[in-house]
């Protein structure tokens, strides 16, 4: 076969290239480490491409590493594919993964931390994280210890059309900050007969999660548990009111649309004038300012108790089962994607944040703010208001407990007391077993 | 060794020489990995805790009311596509059985959605689908039907999803009844049509029991796609909402991806081939009672 | 009803059919050539401004050449081997008695529902034991036996009367010429609708794919196609996608309409028997 033959040509070529060089022909003290880092595209296509070309330029600044990015799809299945190099016995070297499932890789003992190559390089834990924001180290530590370090994040963002404003007679320089606010303001902009809308959010699995977990804890609620994995708070006062508020939104104001939508649902209501408030990522933002053609403008989340902004994104991992020499391979790589210039270069190409702090006070980071008063709004609600993001044993079954109720509520079907019931009923029952090996095993 | 036994040893090893190429990938890609899988579902592994052999994973699976879900789903989801592709195909193959520019040109239309990759349909489908701005709602605005959220309510995402797959698979089965169709001789139906059969009585009574091994060959598959096909799913719905385009090849990629639950994806893997197998076998002992065979 | 109106009501209603079915590519064709998110995303008909942006779009996101190339290798290697697996044993089951004969018929069927997605972790656990990790010949491998294509065989060969056969065996052909030369070529249209679906089921193949190979040196068209399909925190780019979708599905739309043809033909002519 071909395909075949080639690469073992390849590989005796390969062979008989590294027996010359420790023939002692070579000028180089050892051959160049190759690793792979797996990375998602959560977005839009040219992130692959992109991505290939950072990876090209570290690739050059280091000859002694060689890096070949693998785009592995969505979050998911990047998570999926990294889950079974890890079985297969070849675990990438680096792996860009989403932060709520973080918490999984430790329990499982699928990630290494990173304190150890911190303290190589002469820090420690807490002084590494403080380069970042600091609601990002909810889901990138675990008990003090490092184990991602955040190279992509989001929040979720109030984007308002200013002609729907306008129309409404309603002052685009005065958008809703209360929910009493948000809900006269969604009232004005509603004309269910018409098919126009105040407020649409994406309440598809994923998104329906973090909206949610967002209303909840702009009530007051905690929600989940940051620093154990092993309790969700969904029948909390201040929860069960969240979900009270998104039934009345639907069935009693009547400003939200019934039924579920997912973001392209959402995003091209906002585009067509039929929606005129939407909750969305900041990861959006750049997308929205290509695609709307009104004028439109963003705010923090509306609170009820307290503004709350849970987070979204990426950080790299470096999976376990890796050799030393490939760890620290991966820890120069991740340092490197991680610093201020380049965090920057990505944060501005995609409309990520630029996890780093730093990356803020670089000179091309100040000139895009400037010309983008957007992201600073969205950029100071992270720095003020961020939280963690929903992270737990078993994430996306504990996740998609509440989801499906959620989604029940969109479409009448349930209460919002019996849909907190359910759902927390439905994850206790998945949590269980953790808590039977750890907060439930007492000592005899 | 005797002449008339080397003989008979070859005749006896033929079949097994012909079979063995198919059966060596056979072995090792499906039941090989049919045995880890078995083995799984019996391990029982809590967290943290020892593995044990058991029926453990067997009792939490019928104890989930998202593998019940699942499973009711799938037979709505096979009744909801298996009968509309069929008769559509069948009925596609007799309108353009003749070869002419117009035929080929309708033809090639039907069997366009087999080309692209599911995913891609899936990605098409969700702006048919889009509340409002898509194609359907855009369409059927005027006639009244405003702004439906056909993926987004849990009464219309799985009729929403068959489409999908009706759509992506009628052009398929409808090949094979073309294929079929060919196969009707000629002169039967013209001794029929002399008798003063009509067009339907034709139909009924040569046409369509000549169809039997297509038939025989189609509705198995269309079984076999009902529970197979579930990409559109994974990319669009992701079962819901609330659960309500789960199906059973989707709840087993659930627990085995998302939920990293390998006893219950395994046992689930287990009862859902265990399941499959029975019908199949049901609907081929129906089929071949009524099959025509030349030979 | 009339003689005649009963087929002409057929293919009114058929047009219209397949008018529908049409729709949605009809979509995607006008979409991909309207760069940016126009207001009318649904409109059917081209509306300036038009433009190719969206294909070089598509076409700047990804490697297609590269992956043009290992979709064809993978597809013609599982067809090049499958073509080969199931004919032999297609025969065996049509002509041959033995003992095991429906229990290993039965292991047959059993494949067509478990398919490799459902053994999707063992399967990759497996080509790693083999070296085949990352190589194509592992995205090809578990695809050698096609149980669909020996049940299509032994149809087709079953359907092939015995007179052929004997004739051959009278002239003292063996097994394997018997097949190569008598039974393979009556059975031609069975073998073209075996190789058509199998190249086109695996063209259009992500999951496996996406799992048995890493290097972007060996990806194929769907992983690539995927990179802009999925979008979980931004919006959809429709334009770009229906371009993509063109992209990946154009060669295989190509080779359909050439083959056609000769495809349909040979159907057709196959019912002209003795």
């Amino acid at each position: 076969m071909p395909t075949m033959r080639f690469d073992m040509t390849r590989r005796a070529a390969l062979g008989a290239a590294i027996a010359a060089s420790t023939a002692g022909l070579a000028v180089r003290a050892r051959a160049a480490t190759e690793i792979e880092m797996f990375f998602p595209v959560p977005v839009q296509g040219k992130l692959a491409t992109e991505m290939q070309r950072l990876i090209g330029v570290f690739n050059t600044q280091h000859p002694d590493i060689k890096v070949t990015p693998v785009y592995t799809g969505s979050y998911d299945d990047t998570n999926f594919k990294t889950r079974a190099a890890i079985q297969a016995g070849r675990p990438p070297a680096a792996a860009i993964m989403s932060a709520n499932f973080i918490r999984e890789y430790v329990i499982d003992s699928a990630a290494i931390a990173l304190d150890e190559l911190i303290a190589k390089d002469g820090g420690t834990p807490q002084g590494f994280m403080a380069q970042f924001w600091p609601a990002l180290a909810l889901n990138a530590t675990d008990q003090g210890r490092v184990y991602g370090v955040p190279f992509q994040n989001s929040t979720p963002l109030l984007f308002y059309n200013v002609q729907a404003f306008k129309d409404a007679e309603l002052d685009p320089e005065k958008p809703p900050v209360t929910w009493q606010d948000w809900v006269d303001a969604a009232r004005k902009l509603s004309k269910p007969g018409a098919d126009k809308w105040g407020i649409a959010w994406p309440n598809s699995y994923d998104y329906c999660g973090w909206l949610t977990s967002t209303l909840a804890m702009a009530n007051g609620g905690q929600y989940y548990d940051t620093a154990y994995g092993g309790q969700v708070y969904y029948t909390e006062p201040a929860t069960v009111a969240a979900l009270r508020f998104i039934h009345d939104l639907v069935h009693t104001h009547k400003v939200v649309p019934p039924g579920v939508l997912d973001p392209n649902g959402t995003t091209a209501a906002f585009f067509s004038g039929r929606v005129g408030m939407i909750l969305l990522s900041t990861g959006a933002l750049g997308f929205i300012r290509d695609n709307m053609k009104q004028p439109f403008r963003v705010a923090f989340v509306p609170k009820n108790v307290v503004n709350a902004a849970p987070v979204g994104g990426g950080s790299l991992i470096i999976p376990a089962g890796n050799t030393p020499e490939r760890q620290a391979a991966a820890w120069t790589l991740i340092k490197w994607l991680t610093s201020p210039d380049i965090a920057g270069q990505w944060s501005r190409f995609t409309g990520y944040f630029a996890p780093n702090r730093a990356a803020y006070d670089l000179p091309e980071m100040k000139q895009y703010m400037a010309a983008n008063p957007n992201a600073g709004v969205a950029l100071e609600q992270l720095n003020r208001y961020g939280r963690g993001w929903f992270a737990t044993y078993k994430t996306v079954p504990v996740r998609k407990a509440m989801e499906d109720q959620v989604q029940a509520i969109l479409n009448g079907d349930i209460s919002a007391a019996a849909a907190a019931a359910r759902a927390q009923s439905d994850a206790d029952a998945l949590l269980r077993p953790y808590l039977q090996q750890t907060a439930l095993k007492l000592p005899t | 060794m005797p002449r008339w036994r080397a003989a008979t040893f070859r005749i006896r090893a033929r079949p097994w020489l012909l079979l063995a190429p198919s059966l060596v990938f056979l072995l090792a890609f499906t039941y090989w990995p049919l045995v880890q899988v078995l083995e799984g579902s019996f391990r029982d592994q809590a967290f943290g805790s020892a593995a044990s052999w058991g029926i453990g994973n067997y009792s939490r699976l019928f104890a989930d009311p998202h593998f019940g879900s699942a499973a009711w789903n799938n037979v709505l989801y096979a009744a909801g596509t298996i009968a509309p592709s069929v008769v559509l195909a069948l009925g596609f193959a007799l309108a353009l059985r003749e070869t002419t520019l117009f035929t080929m040109a309708a033809r090639t239309l039907v069997v366009l959605p087999l080309l692209i990759p599911l995913v891609a349909a899936a990605a098409l489908f969700t702006f048919v689908f889009l509340p409002g701005e898509g194609l359907l709602d855009w369409y059927l605005g005027p006639l009244g039907l405003r702004a439906v959220n056909w993926l987004g309510s849990p009464s219309l995402a799985l009729g929403a999803v068959s489409a999908i797959t009706v759509w992506k698979n009628t052009g398929y089965y409808m090949l094979f009844f073309l294929a079929g169709l060919a196969g009707v001789p000629q002169d039967l139906l013209d001794a029929a049509r002399i008798d003063g059969a009509r067009a339907v009585a034709r139909f009924r009574h040569v046409t369509l029991p000549m169809l039997g091994p297509t038939l025989g060959f189609v509705l198995p598959i269309a079984l076999v796609n009902a529970l197979v096909q579930v990409d559109q799913v994974v990319t669009v719905t992701q079962g819901g909402p609330s659960d309500s385009t789960n199906l059973l090849l989707y709840y087993i990629y659930q627990q085995a991806e998302q939920n990293h639950d390998a006893g219950l994806a395994t046992a689930a893997t287990v009862v859902s081939v265990a399941a499959l197998l029975m019908l199949t076998l049901a609907s081929l002992r129906t089929m071949e009672r009524g099959i025509h065979y030349e030979s | 009803m009339s003689r005649r109106a009963l087929p002409l009501l057929g293919m009114i209603a058929a047009a219209a059919a397949a008018l529908v079915w049409a729709v949605p590519f009809a979509w995607m064709a006008v979409a991909s050539l309207r760069p940016g998110v126009p207001a009318n995303v649904a409109a059917l008909w081209p509306e300036p401004p038009l433009g190719f942006g969206n294909y070089l779009d598509a076409w700047q996101s990804g490697d297609f050449p590269t992956w043009y190339l290992n979709t064809v290798l993978v597809c013609g290697g599982i067809l090049a081997v499958q073509l080969v697996t199931v004919t032999m044993a297609g025969y065996a089951f049509a002509r041959l008695r033995f003992p095991g004969r429906d229990v290993v018929f039965v292991l047959f069927l059993l494949q067509l529902l478990l398919v490799p997605t459902l053994l999707i972790a063992p399967n990759l656990t497996t080509i790693v034991a083999l070296g085949l990790y990352d190589q194509l010949p592992g995205i090809m491998a578990p695809y050698f036996a096609s149980a669909f294509g020996v049940f299509l065989m032994r149809q087709a060969f079953r359907a092939i009367p015995r007179d052929f056969e004997e004739a051959a065996m009278l002239d003292g052909a063996g097994v394997f010429a018997l097949i190569r030369h008598v039974l393979v070529p009556l059975a031609r249209p069975s073998l073209v609708a075996f190789a058509i679906v199998s190249v086109t089921f695996h063209w259009n193949e992500f999951l496996w794919p996406l799992m048995a190979v890493s290097s972007p040196s060996r990806q194929v068209l769907t992983v690539g196609l995927a990179s802009f399909a999925s979008g979980s925190e931004a919006g959809g780019e429709w334009g770009v996608l229906a371009a993509g979708t063109v992209l990946v599905a154009g060669p295989l739309l190509l080779a359909f309409l050439v083959f056609q043809r000769r495809f349909v033909s040979s159907f057709v002519f196959t019912g002209l028997k003795g």
